[in-house]
């Protein structure tokens, strides 16, 4: 006897609300909401309940600056007044430019020495049992928490700067990496090896591309991580910089530079996580699927 | 691991015979020790299809990853001719049961090749190989497609013709079929007697099915778990036929042997 039907579930093959067309294979339906509209909507509905608190008056403009003060704001930041250009000397480009370059430099280092120092971990057990506490206390560490001593060894100048962002990014960099060659499939180590692989084959033809993903995801990790470090960083002798230009403006009580500071921070973080994602999807599609 | 191409050294000839010689093996589970494989003999002679047959955890796949090299017994030797096993070797290829052994971030082609490359082909003499290995598996046509592209059964083809290309003396097969729908199944098994009657390389196929084991082996061994053993070992009638699989299976001969052999397990 066939068991009764359970019909409690829906059985004409209607998925729930959060299962995504995706998910089920099948286009959107047609006439449905466009993607665009919630992040758009989003959006307006934030800026126009800042346009309406400003409006309404409770606050002093110097508390909460309206949206048109913070565009003026940005138009200032972007042309020459008085003589001088931009905010604080400088252009925002070159502000925004000034914190990027920076991260640039470090993550680079970050790269350059830590994807080695992960397949290390990764590939000699004993020198991770050595290295690896050191790797996971570095990284544990708020960064900002060693800057003064960076300040004390390479002076108040980028130096010390890159070092904060290379110090921060390598670890998790190093640790996704070492995680990564711990997780190569072990039935592909073997079809390499029935096929005469030696060791250095092995890792060359089925352990570093394994490692690709994870490489990237600990790239997205350290850049994500080095950029809200670096922001911080820049509050000493960080003018030109994004941070530094917004910790500048408590002197000046300029709150309408600090909301454009906090809107060009956090666009550009989306953008570095995006671009990334977008590698990923390039150079590790096959990852998850299998 | 300078040693392990030791054999490879040894002058090729087609079909030497593989032989377990008092061979124990244990592994550690979370739960002890586990004995996979106790005091096994068994000599495999070149040239032949031998199945290994039984439930799971009989120890069928283990007895095959010792031959293959990629584990060492506990006690015992294995040896192919004269040569003791003490590695992996590009002389006893494997196909595994899971298609992700393929390498997901190449493409068919370049996966056919691995092996090639490992051993330093030419790119020309390699790209005959590839064509040859392709065609044989009827996959040609999907030389430039990302192994994760392709259905399970074409997955299962790639890994023939990847293990094929390096030209190995014995072709290991665990459980290659184990994951496939029925119909699929049923025409990679044609596709695999038809490649070894093409070949006359040694096969060791892993498999639970008693069909499959009839259809398939020149020779049977029957394996019963906890400890794993080789509790019976006959010839089979049917691995050098030449019609198609479905006029094999509908055979009364080939019945009655499935349903002896099944008898047999069952006794066990």
């Amino acid at each position: 006897m066939t068991p009764p039907l359970q019909t409690t579930q829906a059985t004409d093959g209607r998925a729930p609300s959060w299962v995504s067309a995706r998910q089920r294979g099948q286009e959107a339906p047609k006439g449905s909401i466009p993607s665009w509209f919630y992040p758009v909507a989003a959006t307006g509905t934030v800026v126009g309940l800042w346009w309406a608190l400003t409006a309404v008056g409770i606050w002093s403009e110097l508390i909460l600056p309206s949206p048109s003060q913070v565009w003026h704001a940005f138009v200032q930041s972007v042309t020459e007044h008085d003589g001088r250009p931009g905010l604080s000397g400088y252009y925002l480009w070159e502000h925004l430019w000034a914190s990027l370059w920076r991260i640039v430099r470090g993550v680079a280092w970050a790269l350059v020495v830590g994807a080695p120092l992960g397949l290390a971990l990764g590939l000699w057990r004993p020198f991770e049992r050595f290295a690896g506490p050191i790797v996971s206390f570095l990284r544990s560490l708020p960064p900002l928490g060693y800057f003064s001593l960076l300040i004390i060894w390479f002076g108040i100048d980028d130096t010390s700067k890159v070092w904060l962002l290379f110090l921060a990014a390598f670890a998790p960099i190093s640790l996704s990496v070492a995680a990564g060659v711990a997780s190569t499939r072990i039935e592909r180590i073997n079809a390499s090896l029935v096929l005469g692989a030696n060791n250095a084959q092995v890792v060359r033809y089925v352990v570093l591309p394994s490692v690709v993903p994870d490489l990237i995801t600990g790239l997205r990790v350290a850049v994500g991580f080095a950029w809200t470090t670096i922001v911080a960083a820049e509050t000493s002798n960080g003018i030109p910089g994004i941070g530094g230009l917004a910790w500048a403006t408590k002197k000046e009580l300029r709150s309408d530079v600090a909301i454009l500071c906090v809107i060009v921070i956090g666009i550009t973080a989306v953008l570095l996580d995006y671009g990334i994602r977008q590698f990923e999807k390039k150079y590790a599609g096959w990852y998850g699927r299998w | 691991m300078t040693q392990q191409h030791d054999e490879g050294t040894v002058e090729r000839h087609l079909g030497r015979a593989i032989a377990v010689h008092d061979v124990t093996h244990e592994y550690i589970s979370d739960a002890g020790p586990v004995v996979a494989l106790e005091g096994i003999n068994v000599e495999i002679p070149g040239g032949e299809f031998t199945v290994l047959l039984g439930p799971s955890g009989c120890g069928k796949s283990t007895l095959l990853e010792l031959i293959a090299g990629l584990r060492i017994p506990t006690s015992g030797i294995l040896t192919i001719g004269d040569a003791r096993i003490v590695g992996p070797s590009r002389h006893r290829g494997l196909v595994f049961q899971q298609s992700s052994s393929l390498l997901p971030w190449l493409s068919v082609e370049d996966n056919v090749a691995l092996g090639l490359r490992i051993n330093g082909m030419p790119k020309d003499e390699r790209k005959k190989r590839i064509a040859e290995e392709l065609e044989r598996v009827h996959l040609s046509d999907f030389a430039q497609h990302r192994v994760t592209e392709l259905s399970g059964g074409m997955q299962q083809r790639c890994q023939i013709a990847r293990a094929l290309a390096v030209d190995p003396e014995v072709l290991l097969l665990d459980e290659p079929f184990g994951a496939l729908d029925a119909l699929t199944r049923e025409s990679l098994q044609a596709e695999i007697r038809r490649i070894w009657q093409e070949t006359g390389r040694t096969f060791v196929f892993v498999t639970h099915s008693v069909e499959e084991a009839v259809l398939l082996g020149s020779r049977v061994l029957v394996m019963s778990p906890r400890p794993g053993r080789v509790i019976h070992d006959q010839e089979l009638p049917f691995a050098h036929a030449r019609e198609p699989i479905t006029e094999v299976r509908a055979d009364p001969t080939f019945v009655n042997q499935c349903h002896e052999l099944r008898a047999m397990i069952g006794a066990h």
